[in-house]
């Protein structure tokens, strides 16, 4: 996360303080400088506030100059608002400041959480950004006017404007170095904004108990008082689990397109190096790196196909297995089948997704079907000479029902004889037994199988399995396409052998009343999930 | 989701919850309770005179499994299709297997599923067969290879249980060890009770159950209600108690201290399916519950089914019987005359259908039948609690109910997350059967409705502003329940015998045990007899 250094100007109070010397402060009345110390406070928890929004909106929104400059052109904008409406609080001042606070710390406390939350819930996150950045900074605008009323009569004037703007800088400075330096690497934004709002209660309490002239209001505005620390407390003690489940949700690079659709949640998000496709969370693929999992998917079995005129893709509603498929001249029909509108639509209208997959989708050879892959194979009666299965990861039951021995019997059905289907079938490292289930599981279904494996960054080791029935397979059977990065004859040799960290293992079959792939998916990758 | 305009758009005609409560929303249609046609049987002298005649060789009354069954065998054995006629009652055949559907799903409206069945069972192997449920037989087991889309599929049962979903039905989740080890010890015992044979060399508990020893050591236990056995056996865990109560009451709608302990074993042991890709524990089940097997056994054969057709008197004729057949739509009664008459229907209906034949063809056997209310629930969506995600089999530990099946279980669809049918079950076992239907059928839809809601959101919060829709059916009549002394006691056996070569006998509540199984054994065993007294017998 990139971040940019942020020039305060604190508008002065439009206030009117009385040029009339001050009545000289009894020697032992520390108040006024307790008052003097708070201004320290608010000053640092103010700015720190405006810093958690500028950093919460890059990280959600991306593109940081932009969220700075804006978040903090609002903010002082709305600070500008607060100091012009303090002309219109008369009555106690004190009682005044003693709200004020409260509010602020409920307000500026809450705001880190709050924005974590709704961000993926709320259609309007801007709206709701700018409203809570808004929001505190009149709050915190009011603040320093407020406060110079009160210490009006205390302090010449010269005195008081230098004391307030003296403490209120040097606040900002140690806001500005102990937010990046000590608390986001520290507390993480959450905490410190919790924080935050702690300290401007106590400050709150401060003036409630020190000062005689509060006693009348003190049971009141002292309920209040120690319901906020509490809320903010429990929050605080909780902070741990909301991160873990924001952060899950929020995501490193400028998020460029969120769609929610009825089956899941696509974000894609772009840096200078890579585009990047999430699918509920789960990367789907990174631009840098995706030409190894799809070289990897398409070729080991398209060139031992050199016959190959009918091709099935179910799954990879992103294209990019067609566009693999495309660099064979041959082909003449490209079957996809994707459960997902949204998914198929945003490939085939998307510029920089397009670009990626060289408008595969638009492609006359192909016919985009958007249907469910299993009733699909069940009622097409066609025969392709290759079909690619590219779904999920078998992390639920109802996928897992795509990986079963009746769905690769159903699938034997669609593939023409002598022909190969390929299958991704999740990290031979990392899950190990459900790699080798997933064949186990074709072999049941009376497949023969080749399983290989490629390294992709992105993923790490990724598994896949080559199934036939008496069909012939070599590394070397047919020409490969011209410009390929990954895939080498040499490469496929290599792909099909397994270190012993990865080779067999036992395994059940994954039929439909038992779906042991699923609970060995969820066993191997237990760990590593956060 | 827009099947819920589609869902809601015949609002005409449907009940409705009570206006003002949280479940106004929700409407239904409601079965059963007022069921005017069964109704007319009350007062058979209100019918009209029969103004046609109609001659056949086999006349069957009732389209139930035990019905259906027969149908299909009198044709396997020989008979024309127009030699036989069936007529039902119902404006659909199935009884207690009937099923509906709906623009989200087909649902069952009672029996929702089969156990894998025992190999010896070969007739019902055969039926199985012909209707695509077993696809072939492993040649080196020779065992059959059933259908993987019928076998139920996994999360197959969950219980909620102290605010969690647990994996299976016998309580575990915080059950203390001294209960644990009881029940250790009960399911070992049934798994030596299911070796176990009788000195006639026969199984001891076997399905059908005709087919099971009659040993004296076992029979016995048919005498004490199965409740004082377990008190006998020390079997006193409290969770282990609740869990044969469920267990009975969802086989027999009876608990455990109203059934015999055979019974109650036999619900444990008898269970022997083997096959080659499954095991006695598994079941198998559709969309439409045990509608999809009432479908396949209506179509193998060809024979006329007359739908809306309440039979409602039987007299002697001197070459055989006539049946009184009042027809619904028409408002006519035919006078079907035929050489054999078949009975499928229960027992209490078959005693009225004969008061006109002598005392001897009468079949006076008291039967324990217990009311049911079933209430199909079309729901948006479940709102889950933590977890065993949705199963096939949702019960919830300690309540009136016995759970309630997800009708799109077997769904192969990855749209799992909308709208979905769940039938929720309910046997009012608590009164006696007489004093629990009257209620039953004074009890208005919106109360069935709310009884189910507020059982159900204690495991899934939210739920009721989720429904779509509600359909509610009250089983006045339910099933058979085996008291003690039914089974065993001679007089059922006595009950099912047919008279004079002309009357015949087959429904569930002549085995005493109602399950999909004992149906067909009865439609088969009565067909096996029609055709006995068709033959002329060798001089
Ligand atoms: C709520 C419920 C759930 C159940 N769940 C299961 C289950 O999951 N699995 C299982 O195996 N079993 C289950 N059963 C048991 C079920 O009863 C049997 O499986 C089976 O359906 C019984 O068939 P039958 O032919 O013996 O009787 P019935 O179903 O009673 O059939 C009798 C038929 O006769 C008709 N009839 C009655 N009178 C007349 C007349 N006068 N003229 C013409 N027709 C007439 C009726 O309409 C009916 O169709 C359940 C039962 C209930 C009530």
């Amino acid at each position: 996360m990139d971040k940019v250094p942020v020039r305060r100007v604190r508008r002065k109070a439009s206030g009117s303080p009385s040029a009339a010397a001050a009545l000289p402060a009894a020697p032992l009345d520390y108040r006024p400088t307790l008052l003097l110390g708070s201004v320290f406070v608010i000053a640092t928890c103010g700015l720190i506030y405006e810093l958690i929004a500028g950093t919460l909106a890059s990280y959600l929104l991306g593109d940081s100059v932009l969220q700075f400059s804006t978040i903090i052109g609002a903010y002082l904008f709305a600070m500008g608002i607060g100091s012009w409406l303090s002309r219109y609080l008369g009555g106690s001042l004190l009682r005044w400041f003693i709200q004020l606070e409260i509010l602020v710390g409920l307000v500026g406390g809450f705001s880190a959480p709050l924005l974590f939350l709704l961000f993926e819930h709320v259609s309007s996150f801007r709206l709701i950004l700018y409203s809570l950045v808004g929001l505190t900074g009149i709050l915190v605008g009011l603040e320093i006017p407020l406060l110079m009323r009160i210490l009006e009569n205390r302090f010449e004037f010269k005195d008081l404007v230098s004391r307030v703007f003296t403490f209120d800088y040097i606040g900002a400075l140690l806001a500005s170095l102990v937010f990046p330096l000590v608390l986001v690497p520290q507390l993480g934004l959450i905490r410190t904004s919790l924080l935050c709002g702690a300290l401007n209660v106590v400050v709150a309490g401060i003036a409630l108990y020190r000062f005689p002239e509060t006693r009348p209001f003190r049971r009141s505005l002292g309920g209040a008082l120690a319901a906020s620390l509490l809320a903010l407390a429990v929050t605080f003690g909780y902070a741990g689990q909301l991160q873990a489940y924001t952060e899950g949700l929020a995501f490193q690079d400028q998020v460029i397109y969120t769609k929610t659709t009825p089956y899941q949640r696509l974000v894609l998000t772009k840096n200078q190096r890579e585009l990047r496709l999430f699918l509920n969370g789960n990367l789907q693929f990174s631009s840098a790196d995706e030409y190894r999992y799809h070289e990897a998917l398409v070729h080991p079995a398209m060139q031992a196909l050199p016959k190959a005129r009918r091709v099935l893709v179910l799954g990879g509603g992103d294209g990019l297995a067609v566009r693999e498929l495309l660099k064979y001249p041959q082909l003449e029909h490209i079957d996809l089948v994707d459960l997902d509108p949204g998914m198929t639509r945003l490939f085939q209208q998307n510029q920089m997704l397009l670009e990626l997959n060289q408008r595969a989708l638009l492609n006359p050879k192909v016919r985009v079907t958007n249907a469910d892959a299993y009733q699909w194979i069940r009622q097409d009666t066609s025969r392709y000479d290759c079909i690619i299965v590219d779904f999920p990861d078998p992390g639920n039951y109802s996928i897992g029902k795509l990986y079963s021995a009746a769905f690769y019997r159903a699938l034997e059905q669609r593939l023409a004889p002598g022909g190969w289907a390929v299958v991704q079938s999740t990290s031979p490292y990392v899950a190990r037994r459900s790699f080798w289930c997933v064949a186990h599981t074709l072999e049941a279904a009376g497949f023969t199988t080749l399983p290989y494996h490629a390294y992709v960054p992105s993923f790490g080791e990724w598994g896949f399995i080559l199934a036939g029935r008496n069909s012939h397979w070599r590394p070397d059977a047919g020409p490969l396409p011209p410009g390929l990065r990954y895939v080498t004859p040499a490469t496929i040799r290599d792909m099909r052998f397994f270190p012993p960290d990865m080779s067999e293992v036992p395994t059940e079959i994954n039929q439909l009343n038992n779906q042991a792939l699923v609970r060995y998916f969820e066993e191997d990758w237990g760990p590593y999930a956060h | 989701m827009g099947s819920a305009g589609l869902l809601l758009a015949p609002l005409a005609g449907l009940h409705s919850c009570a206006p003002g409560s949280r479940r106004s929303h929700i409407r239904g249609s409601m079965h059963g309770a007022n069921h005017a046609t069964g109704h007319l049987l009350r007062d058979p002298a209100r019918l009209p005179d029969p103004t046609r005649t109609e001659a056949v060789e086999v006349l069957i009354v009732g389209g139930g499994v035990a019905g259906l069954t027969a149908r299909r065998e009198l044709e396997r054995q020989g008979l024309q299709p127009g030699q036989v006629l069936l007529v039902e009652l119902d404006e659909q055949p199935g009884g207690n297997s009937r099923a509906g559907h709906n623009g989200v799903s087909a649902y069952p409206w009672g029996a929702h599923y089969l156990p894998v069945p025992d190999p010896r069972n070969h007739e019902l192997l055969a039926f199985l067969r012909d209707a695509g449920v077993i696809t072939g037989t492993d040649a080196a087991s020779d065992l059959p290879i059933y259908n993987e889309y019928y076998l139920c599929h996994d999360l197959e049962e969950r219980l909620f249980i102290k605010g969690h979903w647990q994996n299976g039905l016998v309580p575990e989740l915080g059950v203390p060890p001294a209960e644990k080890e009881q029940i250790a010890r009960f399911f070992a015992l049934i798994e030596e009770l299911r070796q176990t044979v009788g000195t006639d060399g026969r199984d001891a508990f076997v399905i059908p159950l005709e087919a099971s020893s009659q040993d004296e050591q076992f029979r016995r236990l048919d005498e004490q209600p199965f409740a004082a056995w377990l008190d006998e056996q020390g079997f006193t865990s409290p969770h282990l108690r609740w869990y044969f109560d469920y267990s009975c009451r969802d086989d027999y709608g009876a608990t455990a201290a109203q059934v015999s302990a055979w019974a109650g074993l036999h619900y444990f042991a008898a269970r022997k399916g083997r096959a080659h890709n499954a095991n006695g524990a598994d079941v198998l089940t559709w969309p439409a519950g045990n509608g999809f097997l009432v479908e396949q056994l209506r179509r193998q054969a060809q024979s006329s089914i007359r739908p809306d057709t309440v039979a409602f008197a039987l007299h002697q004729t001197p070459t055989g019987l006539a049946v009184d057949c009042y027809d619904v739509a028409t408002k006519q009664t035919t006078r079907v005359t035929a050489r054999q008459v078949l009975m499928a229907t229960p027992l209490f209906i078959t005693e009225r259908l004969l008061a006109g034949l002598p005392a001897a063809a009468h079949r006076p056997l008291p039967v324990h039948r217990v009311p049911w209310v079933v209430v199909n629930l079309t729901v948006e969506g479940l709102p889950q609690g933590p977890g065993q995600p949705l199963s096939w089999d949702n019960v919830l530990y300690g309540t009136d109910s016995v759970g309630y099946v997800d009708a799109g279980h077997q769904s192969l669809s990855q749209t799992d997350a909308g709208a979905r049918v769940v039938t929720w079950y309910r046997p009012l076992s608590d009164a006696s059967p007489e004093a629990a239907r009257r209620q039953a059928y004074q009890t208005s839809y919106d109360e069935w409705v709310r009884q189910a809601l507020a059982e159900l959101e204690t495991a899934h919060h939210g739920l009721t502003a989720q429904v779509l829709r509600a359909d509610v059916w009250v089983w006045g009549h339910g099933m058979v329940a085996p008291t003690p002394g039914f089974l065993w006691g001679g007089a059922r056996a006595a009950a099912a015998r047919p008279w004079q070569n002309q009357l015949f006998f087959a429904h569930t509540d002549l085995s005493g045990i109602s399950i999909f199984e004992e149906g067909f054994a009865q439609g088969q065993r009565a067909a096996r007899e029609v055709q006995a007294a068709r033959r002329p017998t060798p001089a």
